[in-house]
């Protein structure tokens, strides 16, 4: 079967395909159209599946008509055991084992054809499109590649989150004519996707052919107007940061928020992990105890303090520090995966401990706490999502800049000696004791920040908001974003909070999803969407980074 | 006078008696090598003098007090550092950084001071970057703290590991096996090195070694262990005649070391 990969990479996809129809992934997508009457987003789904698997062989083949005859057979192999789902269905009625397998599914499978040949006709003979699409795209020269792919992905984008993008457009002047031409019906217009196929197309090859130019050409500024145009940079970021709720609207803006309580969770969990190595999964528990703290502080429903949520603070803070470290101490002998179950059992146990009857009467068991009231400032109140985003975007920055000034200090250094070699850390005059401590209590205190904001951004606490998946999905986000890179946190919690949220109807699939983007990451890009540079050189053996070039010559006399 | 003293110093894995009632007594500022046949407890011997190892009797001093409970981090305060046999740098980390992890027990920078920098963090930051270099400089990488540490040529990892070492500030430098997989040229450079280390910084060196041409070369005094008794000790002359460590190597086959000592 080697000598002919196409067989095996079509059979593989196909198997893929198919599982991603029964399951009902291609119809829940088809709700949406990236091109308004041509193309949905399910037809899409399965194309984009089956290009990127036609061209695998191709691409080890390495082109050529060996390539291509891989490629195609593969794409035709794909879609001909669609074709045969499409034929058993008309004999067997596969909904009885397939919830999902509905007739809507067949319709999109034949193309919305009535007659059930021309269909699989159709079927096919998009199988072997695909298949020279990808077949040719191995062989095109490297910059076209880039090019289509990036101008492709953005239609391919901008159709599918019309429901985001179109409302904001159609209120900005100049902005609701580009909406008009872009977007007609349920999805973009003919003329719109490819003009903007075409214009993105046209931005990736400048910036491609270009960009090096440039960014040299700010490299050899003087450094007196290289700091004025980071100034500047910096400057227009914030201003963009400081409008962007009033630009997004209420909706938008409370994703925003979702997004900026993820990134102070993962940048907390980022010290744990990222800097210092050691693999928390309980991490959810410090959320839960700077949500409580606020909710028992400052409830009137409770009404034991009735303190407002400057004076809370604090104590949630340090609540959540002195629980990290308590969580801490008992494990602190052990290393990777069996402190890794240690801490998922302390997640648990917090929420257990909290839905207790003994506790009830303080912690409100699963009622929960309400009437937690908002934040004031000055007279300000964070009531809605948009006032709330400021409160949310300053704790990021606040933690941003602790995490970043701490990566690079006495302390940052202890954490990535013994994330490196604990025993030789040790012998360095690292005492592990304090040095991991320390580690568990700033990443659980950037935590309960989060908590303490959360807590006051839904008005009420209760114990179900506090489960193992909110602790996996910040580990998932640190790990798409890249494990101890700052920057990388704020892209994961983008890409895997943000996004889910942008298409909510497909709620049911994200585990599914977030499987996939894990198992792919690991194969495709272990370091993370941003990496950190110590990880990267962890990862890539004995590569050097591009700018070291002058340092990798002696390296090649080793040893 | 000695600085480190061992009295009756035991330690057993199990049954296994790897140092039995050992002492040892290293002098100030001397180079004092370890020496002894495959599994004679020469490393054990390390590993209990710098804390790894809890020793089940006799007792170690520095200075005349006892290191016996304290750990590795809290002796190598006390002034003994060490390096490894198998180099155990942080690899991924670059020279700069391995040295600057170095200097930690000597810095001060607390969680505030480092958040807000203070004036006080920002000059020992400052201090120990100028240090970390004059370190790398003094172990001939200058220029090369940028590098990441296990893309460095074998000999300059094993002098980073060094380096590193000094970086602590020990008053004792434990070396083992730092001629390990070197050339004749390399490791007669290494000889010079370890001197010129011992006098331009007046330290003790404490060394295993295989190499007899490096031990018999820069040895003031040889401790030969076997079965991890001692079994010799005296100048490399002295040692080298001794019936009873010619009959440790020789009995057991090691002759192919005969040469060397020779």
């Amino acid at each position: 079967m080697n000598r002919f990969p196409g067989i095996k990479y079509g059979l593989i996809g196909g198997v893929c395909l198919v599982i991603l129809s029964i399951i009902g992934m291609v119809e829940a997508f088809n709700q949406r159209e990236i091109v308004s009457e041509v193309i949905s987003m399910g037809q899409a789904l399965l194309l984009t599946a089956a290009a990127f698997i036609a061209y695998l062989p191709a691409a080890r083949a390495g082109g050529g008509t060996r390539g291509l005859a891989a490629s195609v057979s593969s794409g035709l192999i794909m879609m001909a055991m669609l074709a045969l789902l499409v034929l058993l269905s008309t004999v067997v009625n596969l909904r009885q084992v397939f919830i999902n397998a509905s007739p809507g599914l067949f319709q999109i499978l034949k193309f919305q054809q009535e007659d059930l040949w021309v269909g699989i006709g159709l079927l096919l003979l998009a199988g072997g499109l695909t298949g020279l699409t990808a077949g040719l795209l191995v062989m095109t020269p490297d910059l076209l590649r880039r090019v289509v792919i990036a101008a492709l992905t953005t239609v391919v984008m901008v159709g599918t989150l019309q429901d985001t993008i179109s409302p904001i457009f159609a209120e900005w002047g100049p902005l609701a004519d580009i909406n008009d031409l872009l977007y007609e019906g349920n999805g973009l217009s003919i003329p719109g996707a490819l003009g903007l196929f075409i214009a993105v197309a046209a931005a990736a090859a400048a910036w491609i052919l270009k960009g090096q130019a440039i960014k040299g050409r700010v490299q050899s500024l003087p450094p007196v107007s290289r700091r004025r145009l980071n100034m500047a940079l910096v400057l227009l970021g914030g201003f963009v940061l400081l409008v962007l709720p009033h630009i997004l609207g209420l909706f938008l803006s409370e994703v925003l928020t979702i997004i900026g309580l993820y990134i102070m969770l993962g940048l907390g969990l980022n010290i744990i992990i990222g800097f210092s190595g050691m693999l928390d999964l309980g991490h959810v528990a410090y959320f839960a105890i700077g949500s409580y703290t606020i909710a028992i502080l400052t409830s009137p429903e409770l009404g034991f303090f009735n303190w407002n949520f400057w004076q809370a603070l604090p104590v949630a803070i340090a609540a959540g520090a002195v629980t990290g470290v308590l969580i801490c101490t008992p494990v602190l002998k052990m290393r990777g995966d069996y402190l890794a179950i240690a801490t998922l059992g302390f997640g648990e146990i917090i929420r257990l401990f909290v839905l207790s009857d003994f506790l009830r009467p303080w912690l409100g068991g699963a009622q929960g706490i309400g009437k937690i009231p908002k934040v004031e400032l000055f007279g300000f109140e964070f009531g809605t999502p948009q006032q709330v985003y400021y409160l949310i975007l300053a704790g990021c920055l606040l933690i941003g800049f602790i995490a970043w000034r701490l990566r690079d200090s006495r302390l940052g250094r202890s954490w990535m000696a013994v994330r490196e070699d604990e025993d030789v850390a040790q012998a360095m005059g690292i005492n592990l004791v304090s040095t991991k401590l320390k580690a568990f209590a700033v990443g659980a205190g950037f935590s309960a920040l989060s908590g303490a904001i959360f807590a006051t951004k839904l008005g009420s606490v209760y114990p179900h908001s506090f489960n193992i998946m909110i602790s996996i999905n910040i580990l998932c986000v640190i790990i798409v974003g890249g494990i101890g890179s700052i920057p990388g946190v704020v892209v994961g919690a983008a890409a895997l909070v943000g996004l889910p949220e942008l298409l909510r109807e497909f709620a049911e699939y994200r585990l599914l999803v977030y499987g996939a983007v894990l198992v792919a990451m690991m194969l495709l890009k272990p370091e993370g969407l941003w990496p950190e540079v110590t990880h990267k050189r962890e990862l890539h053996e004995s590569e050097n980074d591009s700018g070291e070039t002058t340092a990798a010559e002696p390296a090649r006399n080793k040893a | 006078m000695a600085v480190i003293t061992t009295q009756q110093l035991t330690k057993q894995f199990g049954g296994l008696v790897a140092i039995d009632k050992l002492d040892l007594d290293v002098k100030e500022q001397s180079i004092h090598s370890v020496i002894g046949p495959n599994g004679a407890g020469k490393t054990t011997v390390f590993n209990c003098i710098t804390g790894f190892y809890r020793p089940e009797g006799g007792d170690i001093l520095l200075d005349e007090r006892s290191l016996v409970g304290l750990l590795p981090d809290q002796i190598v305060r006390r002034g003994i550092a060490r390096t490894y046999q198998n180099i155990r740098l942080f690899q991924n980390l670059t020279a700069l950084e391995n040295i600057l992890v170095g200097l930690h027990g000597h810095l001060k920078a607390g969680f505030f001071g480092i958040v807000l920098r203070s004036p006080a963090t920002r000059r020992e930051e400052k201090e120990s970057a100028e240090e970390a270099s004059r370190l790398l400089k003094f172990v001939n990488l200058g220029g090369k703290g940028d590098m990441i540490a296990k893309n460095l040529p074998y000999g300059d990892q094993r002098r980073l590991e060094i380096a590193r070492a000094l970086a602590t500030r020990p008053k004792v430098l434990c070396l083992d096996e730092p001629a390990a997989g070197m050339n004749p040229k390399e490791s007669q450079d290494l000889m010079d090195f370890i001197r010129h280390l011992r006098d331009a910084l007046g330290i003790t060196i404490l060394l295993i070694e295989h190499q007899m041409r490096v031990v018999m070369g820069i040895s003031e005094i040889v401790t030969v262990l076997d079965y991890g008794k001692k079994i010799a000790e005296g100048t490399p002359a002295e040692v080298q005649r001794n019936p009873q460590v010619i009959e440790a190597y020789l009995g057991r086959g090691s002759a192919a070391q005969q040469p060397h000592a020779a």
